[in-house]
């Protein structure tokens, strides 16, 4: 295959195929950042200001990850308008990045077109509600977390600002317009006609302070694990081809994200016909959260317009940890940030990084990549190479990967 | 004449510039009637390797192989623009000093690694660059007018106003008042003052403005923080930029 990095996928990376042997490697040529290194020695009330930047796919959940890392370290027990309010710019983020990976990365394989745009002649009307979607979750960003991409009006133990009931009546009267869209985007999705394709794999997804597993081929066998052990429970691996680490779930090559939170929730409308074995139904996946999200959006916002909405920010406990695990369900799956501050706070920036740890989705992802993009050679009979260097381009789609999460 | 050849290309960095571009939504159909898009990665599939009349590149290059890409895109390209601080400053990743690196790149994947990046430098380390696009990340408003001037065959301004002057004008309190440090009155306006409406700081991501009176704000900052704390604030978007402007 050549050198070309894949295209309409979130950041830099292409395929090696071995013929003979039937191996598929993942290289990934992304840049390090090192987030875990230039986070030391900035002050915690930066750390949700510069972690939103590892990924302008997914600000958000890098946001919420580490606002509750450093709430865990300096014991901040948040109220309930800042749950749901947080809640709320979650399923904004999901919508936003499944939205723009749906229609502008990965439908074009399937509809045979080239980009996104082109959608706009081969079906204006999906286009229309594609741009709907987009438009009313960069809303809830931008109403709630202050602008579409990387927040403004979050801090430590609540919010800088909240949003009015106006300006959130407002926002719930477009999501009911949307839902329609939410509806078609998804009845555009459950149409297609997924290559085949089946792997033995564990979807991995938060609940609570949980990590659930189930195995693909079962998903009613479900395995529990502690969110605090997250370094236990996903071992990285460093591969020289690749400047992201591998990870596994012990020891087994696990898929995260939206395939993997309906097999863990179960909470989608059994008239979908799910395959949790073939990782290209993550695409079907993200079309039903999409829909998901949206309504769970709506009602939250029912919920803050019937409460007392309580703007108070929640100061530091008198003892406090001082480090601290934030996780989140961000769009392509479970986000772990984790945080150690010193323990002399200057009076006027407070608490400094001494250390941090991340381990994004991707990074979770990229195994079971190769797992599956092997399986599909031993699997797909009667193809000529191209074809199968196209399937496994659109594999790779279909995972949704954020290179630049991955490597950070 | 044909129709206006433009490449879109990222170097590292969190694609969230590019993000702001696909939010252009409508606009960006219209943009694609008036211009020829022949090389967009994460847009789409069929690419080619230019000549372009413009190309953008968003990141900052920080592998080898994006440096050589982007002093290629030089010679292919009659103007080059810088999208987003990874690009026009260094950005988040320019936190980072290059003395610091290697020390993280040990920690973070162990003794064997080799790495792949240098030091995370804005675009115009090594080549001439045309126009910036400023911002973590670009403002809508501000990237539509820079493009509208560039498709009419006019050279783009920078804004001649500061951050401070957008703040004033959006009545937001202001930050210095209550001893807080912020850059406003030295960074170049454009962005609406979109953070300090928002309750954050302004760390300075559209870049110092000409003329700018950095030594005198220092001197109000020193009245309530410390040297260390002033340098901090600044390093968080401009810890690359003195050296190469």
């Amino acid at each position: 295959m050549n050198n070309e990095f894949i295209a309409k996928i979130e950041g830099h990376g292409n395929l090696t195929i071995d013929w003979k042997k039937n191996q598929v490697k993942l290289n990934i040529h992304e840049g390090e950042r090192l987030f875990e290194g230039l986070l030391v020695g900035r002050t915690a009330e930066e750390m949700h200001w510069i972690t939103p930047r590892i990924c302008g796919v997914c600000p958000i959940a890098h946001n919420l990850a580490s606002l509750a890392a450093l709430e865990d370290a300096l014991g901040i027990k948040i109220n309930n308008t800042t749950v749901l309010l947080r809640n709320l710019m979650q399923c904004g983020q999901m919508i936003q990045s499944h939205v723009l990976h749906l229609f502008f990365l990965s439908l074009p394989d399937y509809l045979g077109i080239d980009r996104g745009t082109e959608l706009f002649k081969k079906n204006p009307k999906a286009f229309k509600s594609a741009l709907a979607l987009k438009e009313v979750s960069d809303e809830i960003a931008e109403i709630i977390a202050g602008r579409s991409v990387h927040p403004t009006r979050t801090r430590i133990g609540g919010f800088h600002k909240i949003p009015t009931k106006i300006s959130l009546k407002k926002l719930l009267d477009k999501l009911e317009e949307t839902e329609k869209d939410a509806k078609k985007a998804l009845e555009l999705v459950s149409k297609i006609n997924f290559p085949e394709l089946k792997v033995k794999l564990q979807l991995a997804a938060q609940n609570d302070d949980k990590i659930i597993a189930v195995s693909s081929n079962n998903i009613e066998g479900r395995k529990e694990s502690l969110i605090r052990d997250y370094k236990e429970v996903i071992e990285e691996e460093v591969r020289d081809y690749s400047t992201a680490k591998f990870g596994k779930y012990k020891g087994e090559e696990m898929l995260v994200g939206s395939l993997a939170r309906l097999a863990v929730y179960k909470n989608y409308d059994e008239k979908y016909k799910i395959d949790f074995e073939n990782p290209f139904y993550n695409n079907l996946a993200q079309a039903i959260e999409i829909l998901i999200y949206h309504q769970k959006a709506q009602k939250i916002i029912k919920e803050l317009l019937d409460s007392e909405m309580d703007k108070k920010v929640i100061e530091p406990s008198k003892n406090v940890s001082l480090r601290g695990i934030g996780a989140t369900e961000a769009p392509r799956g479970g986000l772990y940030h984790e945080i150690v501050l010193n323990n002399n706070p200057s009076a006027s920036s407070g608490q400094v990084i001494t250390e941090a740890n991340i381990i994004t989705p991707t990074v979770q992802n990229l195994t079971s990549i190769e797992k599956s993009a092997q399986n599909l050679l031993e699997q797909t009979k009667n193809h000529s190479k191209k074809e199968l260097e196209r399937l496994l381009v659109m594999l790779v789609r279909a995972y949704d990967p954020c290179i630049t999460c991955s490597v950070h | 004449m044909g129709k206006i050849k433009i490449g879109i290309y990222d170097f590292t960095d969190c694609e969230g510039c590019q993000v702001k571009l696909v939010a252009l939504k409508e606009k960006l159909l219209v943009l694609e009637k008036r211009v020829d898009i022949i090389n967009w990665r994460l847009g789409q599939d069929n690419n080619s390797s230019g000549p372009f009349d413009i190309s953008i590149i968003e990141g900052t290059p920080i592998t080898k192989n994006e440096i050589d890409l982007l002093k290629e895109l030089r010679e292919k390209s009659k103007i080059l623009i810088g999208l987003g601080s990874c690009a026009t400053l260094g950005g988040i990743p320019g936190i980072m000093d290059k003395s610091e690196r290697e020390k993280w790149y040990k920690k973070i994947y162990g003794e064997n690694y080799k790495p792949r990046g240098i030091d995370a430098l804005p675009l115009s380390a090594y080549v001439k660059i045309d126009f910036l696009i400023h911002g973590c990340p670009i403002d809508e408003n501000e990237l539509i007018r820079i493009i509208e001037d560039l498709l009419a065959g006019k050279k783009p301004k920078y804004r001649g106003y500061s951050v401070c002057f957008e703040c004033k004008q959006a009545n937001n309190p202001c930050l210095l008042l209550e001893g807080k440090p912020c850059l406003g009155p030295i960074i170049q306006g454009g962005c609406g003052a979109i953070c300090i409406k928002g309750g954050s700081s302004c760390y300075g991501c559209f870049g110092l403005r000409k003329g700018a009176e950095v030594k005198n704000l220092i001197k109000v900052l020193e009245k309530n923080l410390s040297k260390e704390e002033i340098e901090r604030h600044f390093s968080m978007f401009l810890n690359k930029v003195n050296k190469y402007e």
